[in-house]
């Protein structure tokens, strides 16, 4: 039999998007969705016994793990539910209502800590692929089981955090983790078309909110080396644009340092990563080049890459 | 593993169920547990087919063709998947639409979104609820105690030497039916001796040993004429059960109370109070029914003695090291391992032309002594690539060979032809048939394959009329 595998959830739960989803045609509130999360892990945990589950969740300006919770939770056994499910969904909404209870004041701007999540869930992932050595060297540590990430986004890519989000993107790689999204509002990710490419995981957008479940059990659900069989659905085109380092901002023709591969919106004397001079004569040939390097208004190339 | 997977061998209980007719498996997943169980047996695919299909409500099934990868290892992974799906009265398949049949839709349903008043993940017992949880390792050192004592039951009845207090009436009935041991003298005494199917039964892990007995006992239980259904949701119910929860027997049928006092003699369920009929508490060896992974004992009893796995070394030289102390363990390999040393924590031995033999003799194949030296092979020995070093494993069967030097054949043997010219005619068309095993010229002797015979008395019966 197929090695066990880890699912890891990483939920965005900012209140404005949320709240913008249960306004919306067919809506979408996130006790519905949590619901429909937990049956989906449910599947995931009835797929083989060793499979686990991890839940993270962002909120603007912070993430934090929702499940497995950090103390042992004993629950009550229940003669109509498996005891497996039963502490997984226990454990899980009780985190997930003592952070929406916390949340006190929203702030409109800050961006949800995704990023934040992204890592803490590769690190946790990591700690499962590495396991401590067994105190008793004669026995054989279980096999490390195949893991993979699927993250639910419901606002629009935050580009200030380009570079920690490219940074996860690899470590995913290395880790050889799978990056899935499934996408439940409208608006722009290209930063997440970009992790799914690069991981070779699937992108959905969901189109018909009402049917979320089967989305989720359809494309979601199936492992590693069942993929190789039965397909999911993943991007034809992928947008790989870049933010530059200087303003954060996605451009289209962006100017590489030679040296240390930094991308800048426009030409500079010295790139502000790893401090290399460039020469004003090579400067000079970009043209219309403006060579205090930080004025905020650069224009947006004309050609698409 | 993927291109493998589909002409794997099926595991026992699954191979059983297929064979079940509809109307039993629509009744057995009426139970959420079961239909979880059986969800579990499937292969990887065969599940995703199931999810996929499995909250949608058309009346007409679904292509789902369309997600099969484009090659043609995946086309036949996915149709294996899908017959075997068909003959579990899972799915059923028309003009390539798949349709989930209620029965199973409705139970799989129910046990991933929880509730229901159907009480199959067993009813935990009230009183144990928070407090007085029985601790793993004291289960898990009943459930070994219990299901090592049967096989040491078998392994000693073998020898002469130190003989094990035999395992109740019900245990030895059922190892005398399954065909792993035999009687000897009268049928109800208890006396018994291990047949070679026994030995090779030794030799598997306790996962397959396990399920294999099981299996016979559902065979049993359908010649007492119970149901069928109660006996396999049962099994399944245990095999969802909590590890230390103690369950309560007010929901059980008729059937299944027996049961639970069959099972009481595999070590599948400890009751705290003997007396106390009403409740029970699963061990290890139950709730890991349904799991693929074979068991994996927290015992705290052997834990010096490298509990599960691991622990001999095989060098060039044909000694065997097993560091055990496990009384079992050591008799297993007593039987194909001349033992000669004995310490606190080490037997030394070594594998002799003499201790294969007798082993060879006992019906145990070369293969199998050595999947059991490799699959117990110390962490140590696993730097080695292959782990068991090559001499050995070509010495042991070759031991295997020098037991099978006579290969006899069934035949018909020609002789008194009246001339050379009539043999060699007769021996030129057998020739042509290719059915010649043995010929002499000179004594005009030959002798034909008993599947040639009758064409070529009817060709010298020809041959005698014209």
């Amino acid at each position: 039999m197929s090695s066990p595998s880890h699912l890891s959830l990483i939920l965005d739960l900012t209140p404005v998007p949320w709240d913008a989803l249960s306004h919306s045609t067919p809506p979408l509130r996130l006790k519905d969705f949590l619901a429909q999360a937990l049956v989906f892990i449910n599947a995931h945990l009835a797929l083989r016994n060793e499979n686990s589950v991890s839940v993270f969740g962002a909120l603007p300006g912070r993430s934090m793990i929702l499940y497995p919770p950090a103390g042992s939770t004993q629950v009550e056994a229940d003669e109509n539910t498996f005891h497996v499910f039963g502490q997984v969904d226990e454990g899980f909404m009780r985190s997930v209502e003592q952070e929406v209870e916390d949340l006190q004041e929203v702030e409109e701007d800050v961006p949800p800590a995704l990023v934040g999540a992204l890592t803490k869930s590769l690190c946790y992932i990591n700690r499962l692929s590495n396991p401590p050595p067994p105190s008793n060297p004669s026995e054989a540590p279980p096999p490390p089981p195949h893991s993979r990430i699927l993250l639910f986004s419901v606002s629009p890519d935050a580009s200030v955090a380009y570079i920690p989000f490219m940074n996860c993107i690899f470590s995913a790689q290395k880790l050889k983790v799978a990056i899935d999204v499934c996408k439940l509002d409208e608006s722009e990710v290209i930063f997440l078309h970009q992790a799914c490419h690069l991981t070779g995981g699937a992108f959905v957008p969901i189109t018909q909110r009402e049917a979320l479940l089967q989305y989720l059990s359809m494309c979601f659900l199936s492992e590693t080396e069942t993929r190789k069989t039965l397909a999911v659905p993943t991007l034809d085109k992928v947008d790989f644009r870049a933010a530059c380092f200087c303003h954060k901002e996605i451009v289209d023709i962006g100017y590489v340092c030679s040296v240390c591969l930094s991308i800048f919106c426009q030409p500079v004397l010295e790139c502000s990563t790893c401090r290399t001079k460039f020469s004003p004569d090579t400067l000079l040939r970009f043209g219309n080049m403006n060579l205090n390097g930080h004025a905020h208004t650069h224009s947006n190339g004309t050609v698409t890459a | 593993m993927s291109d493998q997977q589909h002409t794997a061998q099926l595991s026992p209980i699954h191979a059983f169920l297929t064979t079940r007719p509809q109307t039993a498996l629509s009744r057995l997943y009426t139970r959420p547990s079961a239909c979880l169980a059986v969800f579990r047996l499937l292969d990887d695919v065969a599940r995703q087919i199931v999810m996929s299909l499995l909250w949608l409500d058309s009346k007409t099934g679904v292509d789902l063709t369309a997600w099969v990868v484009p090659n043609e290892d995946s086309r036949k992974h996915y149709a294996a998947a899908l017959q075997d799906l068909v003959r579990l009265h899972i799915a059923k398949e028309a003009n390539g639409r798949i349709l989930l049949l209620p029965a199973f839709q409705s139970g799989l349903r129910r046990a991933l979104t929880g509730g229901g008043e159907h009480r199959s993940f067993g009813v935990p017992c009230p009183g144990a609820r928070g407090k007085e949880v029985m601790a793993t390792e004291q289960l898990d050192d009943y459930a070994s105690e219990r299901w090592e004592s049967i096989l040491h039951f078998m392994v000693s009845s073998g020898s002469s030497a130190g003989r094990v207090p035999p395992p109740s009436i019900a245990v030895i009935f059922l190892l005398r039916r399954s065909g792993l041991m035999v009687p000897i003298g009268a049928e109800r005494h208890p006396e018994s001796r291990i047949t070679s199917k026994g030995f090779q039964f030794l030799l598997e892990d306790s996962h397959t040993q396990l399920w294999e007995l099981l299996l016979q006992y559902l065979a049993m239980s359908e010649d007492q004429g119970r149901d069928l259904v109660e006996v396999i949701g049962f099994l399944f119910m245990l095999g969802s059960m909590q590890l230390g929860q103690e369950y309560s027997t007010e929901n059980l049928s008729e059937t299944q109370d027996v049961m639970l006092q069959d099972f009481l003699d595999y070590g599948l369920i400890y009751r705290r109070n003997p007396d106390d009929h009403t409740r029970f508490y699963p061990t290890r060896l139950a709730t890991t029914l349904t799991s693929t992974s074979s068991l994996a004992f927290t015992s705290s009893k052997h834990e010096k003695a490298a509990s599960s796995e691991g622990f001999i070394i095989l060098e060039t030289n044909y000694r065997v090291y097993a560091y055990t102390e496990n009384p079992l363990q050591i008799a297993v390999l007593n039987l194909f391992v001349a033992l000669h040393s004995r310490f606190e924590n080490l037997v030394i031995g070594r594998l002799t032309r003499e201790s294969i033999k007798a082993a060879l003799a006992n019906g145990i194949t070369a293969d199998q002594i050595i999947s059991y030296l490799t699959v117990h092979a110390h962490p140590m020995m696993h730097k080695n690539n292959p782990v068991l070093p090559v001499t050995v494993q070509d010495q042991i069967r070759l031991w295997q060979l020098e037991k099978n030097r006579l290969k006899s054949e069934n035949g018909y043997l020609y002789e008194d032809f009246n001339s050379q010219g009539d043999f060699d005619l007769v021996l030129n068309y057998a020739k042509q048939l290719d059915v010649v095993l043995w010929e002499n010229r000179e004594k005009r002797k030959m002798f034909v394959r008993e599947d040639g015979h009758e064409n070529v008395r009817e060709f010298i019966r020809r041959r005698a009329e014209s």
